[in-house]
């Protein structure tokens, strides 16, 4: 059972005003803390599918078709690359939109980028995760009297 | 009596031997291999080949291997593998321990339908029935009818349960095990003792060669359940030491070429009972093994 007393509900009321101490500043202080909004700079939001894999029993890495979508605020040339995986690129000139869809065998996370055509800046970028299940593993038996072990 | 103190003595030997191993380096199961198995994990493979075990009871017919299922199951404690259930206590790097029930072998010769020989039998395994039980000769009965074998009304021999501690160890490249088990479906109360030492011997051609030996120890009252024959003949204890080399090489992910030879000497309270004519069973088999699941 919960005992409201004064001291408690000072300590609540001071607490609250910290944190509207906090809001406020925060407010006042964010446009500082960040660059300001450049209505030039490219908006390019990039979406993959799936964006996780779980390894489970004895699989060993995932074979699955990802599916990479992007969109942009204005046309754009750009190319999407996978991360040491040179052999993947492709790209778009003068696009809004974009999608693309490749078949990858991988054990370890894959991050796929999109870069501007020189290749040289990464304008937008996520991850494909790997995550294994925690095998418990245990000593499998000998038995030398079974003929074939 | 003096056999059971040995026994005694070599069971206490052996709880020695498993207190030095338990700090004797191991390998740990860090990813699943030949050694370690996930938990919740079975498999099911079938070897396809050639091969054959001899049958040391007179009269009786040699047991062909042509297809060999192998299943097995591992959850945390407990285990299948094959006929043979039993649960872990004790899982370590170097030692095992785990309370195991497996069948008695020898009714293997004496009934083709035994559930053992359906790990290893081949189309007509299924036939069911008893091997036709006859006595070899006596010197004195061979003499007078050298061809002349005595047909005897035959005793049954149930299908038997041991169960009992099996510790199971590994020393560098050394494998080893030990099981000590009591009949416990009523039949013999009998005890075995089984041990063997294994160790891969060399790499050849891609593939393992591997050898083993050891022994099987069986009570007075196990042999004389399988061996002895009222009124005519009441076997003792009997020592079978066997020894075994093996080669086997992957060929590819789901197959894998098996070869064996397997020799069993039997004691000399199985080799001297009148059902048994031979001292030695000999099973040898050359094939792949096909892994359904793993």
């Amino acid at each position: 059972m919960l005992l409201w007393t004064g001291n408690h509900i000072r300590i609540e009321a001071i607490r609250r005003g910290w944190v509207a101490f906090a809001m406020i500043a925060g407010s006042l202080l964010a446009p500082t803390a960040r660059p300001a909004a450049n209505p030039d700079a490219p908006d390019i939001h990039l979406e993959i599918t799936p964006r996780i894999c779980t390894l489970t029993g004895n699989d060993k890495q995932c074979a699955t078709p990802v599916h990479a979508q992007w969109r942009s605020n204005h046309d754009e040339s750009l190319c999407l690359v996978v991360l040491e995986r040179p052999e993947v690129r492709h790209c778009w000139e003068h696009y809004s939109a974009g999608s693309y869809t490749i078949d990858l065998v991988f054990a370890e996370d894959v991050v796929f980028q999109l870069r501007d055509v020189s290749l040289d800046h990464v304008l937008a970028s996520q991850a494909l995760r790997v995550i294994r299940e925690a095998l418990q593993l245990r000593h499998r038996r000998r038995q030398p009297w079974n003929i074939f072990n | 009596m003096a056999s059971r103190r040995s026994v005694g003595a070599i069971a206490a030997a052996i709880v020695c031997l498993l207190c030095t191993q338990a700090t004797a380096a191991g390998k740990e199961c860090s990813a699943p291999s030949d050694e370690c198995v996930a938990v919740g994990t079975w498999s099911l493979s079938v070897a396809l080949g050639a091969g054959v075990r001899t049958n040391p009871v007179a009269g009786g017919r040699d047991i062909p291997l042509i297809v060999v299922p192998q299943f097995s199951y591992y959850g945390k404690r407990f285990f299948i593998d094959n006929l043979d259930p039993g649960v872990t206590l004790f899982d370590g790097d170097s030692n095992t321990l785990s309370l195991v029930a497996s069948p008695g072998y020898d009714r293997v010769f004496f009934y083709r339908s035994d559930l053992q020989n359906i790990f290893a039998f081949s189309p007509t395994s299924f036939a069911g029935g008893s091997t036709s039980l006859v006595t070899k000769p006596s010197p004195a009965i061979q003499a007078e009818k050298p061809a002349n074998f005595r047909e005897l009304p035959r005793p049954a021999r149930k299908v038997t349960y041991l169960a009992g501690p099996e510790w199971t160890f590994k020393h560098g490249r050394l494998s080893g095990q030990i099981d000590y088990l009591h009949e416990i479906t009523g039949h013999t109360h009998g005890d075995e003792m089984r041990a063997a030492l294994g160790l891969p011997l060399a790499s050849v051609m891609g593939g393992t060669l591997s050898g083993r030996a050891g022994f099987t120890w069986k009570s007075a009252s196990t042999v004389n359940y399988y061996y002895g024959y009222p009124g005519v003949y009441r076997a003792g204890w009997a020592l079978n030491p066997f020894a075994k080399l093996g080669y086997s090489r992957p060929l590819g992910k789901k197959w894998e070429f098996d070869a064996f030879v397997h020799c069993e000497r039997l004691g000399n309270a199985i080799s001297d009972s009148p059902v048994v004519d031979r001292h030695y069973v000999t099973t040898a088999f050359i094939g792949a093994t096909y892994a359904i699941h793993k």
